[in-house]
């Protein structure tokens, strides 16, 4: 698919946002981030429910005023020019926002018409995204009669009917099955490909992981740090995790044998985990004598890194 | 609450745009929507015409039927407009359709008008249809018929701002019974469209008179039976100055509905 580039040796980084605030009433959505995007780069918030992730997304498409901070997509005013930014921009909100009164085609079809594009550039550009996205067969049918991951990939299509330079996806995938979510992992890769730039939240470390060229880690509304993926296990995480599995029978013994030692340790449902982190190993060697515990180890990943930063799961929120 | 988002010009490109969608839309399911436009109608006009008026006689010098044709006709244009931007309007904030616009280089301001345009574009087609049976039953001159389009399309504008101030801050469907029971029903019975309101009682008189229908229906009727005078004039003024302070209004609600 042609995705007719907006100048990407532009100097302004593709998105800017300083100082960002988002106060409702008393309680703060979000209290004061600044991060900013290259051009061509894919740039992950991640970070629990409620961290602020979808505030900040909203205030970026302009469906909610910023309390505090600026905002600049592309080098444009997110406040004063808020449309022009929405000319360059395409946005996946939370809730596909599908109309459910129209086919597939005609909400893509509309939607280009109201981004700007003639009725015969409309008509070109949702057939071009309907092949990407292989939804040319339903293009007739009803929304209402797509499964989840079809409305999603409709959602995505459709941000993209204005050629944007910019893509904000407000968690991608959350809700899909894991071989839609696949889909949508493998339709981004290319997509990226293309040279878009593509801001997208999501609580999935592993849709971090994979489609993030940098990523940013949220918690209440804060920015704790920021990095690639790697440089982020690497400054968090770089021990290996030790991971056991602990029959229910088991599991006392093992909790008595972490806390004799002083161990920190996390226990989800029947995996117990200790991080060795930052050079500081624990012994564990006793732990494989104690019935019905099996012992391997893995790298450190974003999920253990989320943890070292904030003492919580980013699971399971 | 803080809505300062700056409203830059209304485009031209995004109201018809938005009218475009609406037709869409509708032209999917015109079978059902066009028993609406016409069909509806047409069951009003003859029971009326045809049973009541058979008891009542003259209204006002002429048949009961003739009297009652452009008010029914402006109920109608009333109907459509509220129904569009209350209760499908509703549906369109509740499936994120209008956040989804507003992801586009739309604002606010442009979806009410896009609406609106579109609730006079229904206003219009029950009344064209409806006045072309009236003409052919002879309860209204032809002329009549393409004046009271004008109405017509005042209708469309005055309730299709007023069909939002209900949408936008409704909580549920439910709420939008309310549009019904507080606003088309006292309408459609109390604005002159089946009998004078000078037959009203004193006390109720100048409360039918502050309803925006009465002024569209008078207007309607001045057509109808080719008289007009100073009162059609301040009919026209009541409408307009209705709207004017139902569209900003209409504005401001939806803002705070949709952008937070």
């Amino acid at each position: 698919m042609n995705l007719e580039q907006q100048n990407t040796s532009d100097p302004h980084p593709a998105i800017e946002i300083r100082d960002l605030s988002k106060n409702f009433g008393d309680f703060t959505a979000v209290a004061g981030i600044s991060f900013s995007v290259k051009a061509g780069e894919t740039y992950g918030l991640l970070g629990p429910n409620g961290a602020g992730k979808t505030t900040t997304m909203r205030m970026l498409a302009g469906l909610s005023p910023a309390s505090r901070g600026d905002i600049h997509v592309g080098g444009i005013d997110v406040v004063s020019d808020g449309r022009s930014v929405r000319e360059i921009m395409g946005v996946v909100t939370q809730h596909d926002g599908l109309d459910n009164g129209l086919t597939v085609f005609q909400n893509l079809f509309l939607h280009g018409f109201l981004v700007g594009l003639s009725r015969k550039e409309s008509k070109e550009r949702a057939h071009e995204v309907l092949d990407f996205f292989s939804l040319k067969e339903r293009s007739k049918d009803n929304v209402y009669e797509l499964s989840g991951g079809m409305k999603r990939r409709l959602a995505i299509a459709r941000s993209m009917m204005g050629s944007p330079s910019v893509i904000v996806m407000d968690e991608p995938t959350t809700g899909l099955d894991p071989q839609s979510r696949n889909r949508v992992w493998e339709e981004l890769a290319i997509l990226k490909e293309s040279g878009v730039t593509v801001l997208l939240s999501t609580h999935y470390m592993e849709e971090a992981a994979i489609l993030c060229d940098r990523l940013a880690i949220m918690d209440h509304g804060l920015i704790l740090d920021e990095g690639t993926p790697d440089e982020m296990v690497e400054r968090h995480a770089s021990g290996d995790v030790t991971q056991m599995r602990v029959q229910p029978a088991s599991l006392r013994a093992v909790r008595d044998y972490m806390e004799e030692r002083s161990i920190q340790y996390r226990e989800v449902g029947a995996l117990v985990s200790v991080t060795g982190f930052n050079g500081v190993k624990a012994d564990l060697s006793g732990v494989k004598d104690i019935e019905g515990v099996r012992v391997s180890t893995r790298p450190g990943n974003l999920e253990d890194v989320f943890l070292a930063i904030t003492g919580r799961e980013l699971r399971d929120e | 609450m803080n809505l300062a988002i700056p409203t830059p010009g209304v485009r031209r490109r995004s109201v018809t745009g938005l009218w475009f969608r609406h037709a869409v839309s509708f032209v999917r399911y015109w079978k059902f929507v066009l028993t609406w436009v016409v069909i509806e109608p047409l069951i009003v006009l003859v029971a009326i015409a045809f049973g009541v008026g058979k008891l009542v006689g003259e209204v006002e010098a002429v048949s009961y039927a003739q009297y009652v044709t452009p008010g029914i006709i402006m109920g109608n244009a009333m109907f459509h407009a509220l129904f569009e931007t209350s209760w499908n309007a509703y549906n369109r904030i509740d499936n994120d359709v209008y956040e989804t616009i507003l992801t586009t280089p739309i604002t606010v301001t442009e979806i009410t008008l896009g609406d609106i345009l579109w609730a006079v574009t229904r206003a219009l087609l029950t009344t064209i249809a409806t006045a072309a049976f009236a003409v052919a039953f002879g309860w209204i001159d032809p002329l009549a018929a393409v004046g009271i389009l004008l109405p017509a399309i005042l209708v469309g504008i005055a309730f299709g701002a007023l069909g939002f101030l209900f949408s936008a801050v409704a909580p549920h469907t439910t709420f939008l019974t309310l549009v019904f029971t507080l606003v088309a029903s006292p309408m459609f019975f109390f604005a002159g469209v089946f009998f004078p309101i000078s037959i009203l009682p004193n006390w109720v008189e100048p409360f039918a008179w502050a309803l925006p229908l009465t002024s569209a229906v008078h207007i309607a009727r001045g057509f109808a039976l080719a008289e007009f005078n100073a009162s059609h004039v301040w009919s026209l003024v009541y409408l307009g100055v209705a709207t004017a302070i139902m569209w900003p209004a209409a504005v401001y609600l939806l803002k705070r509905r949709l952008i937070k």
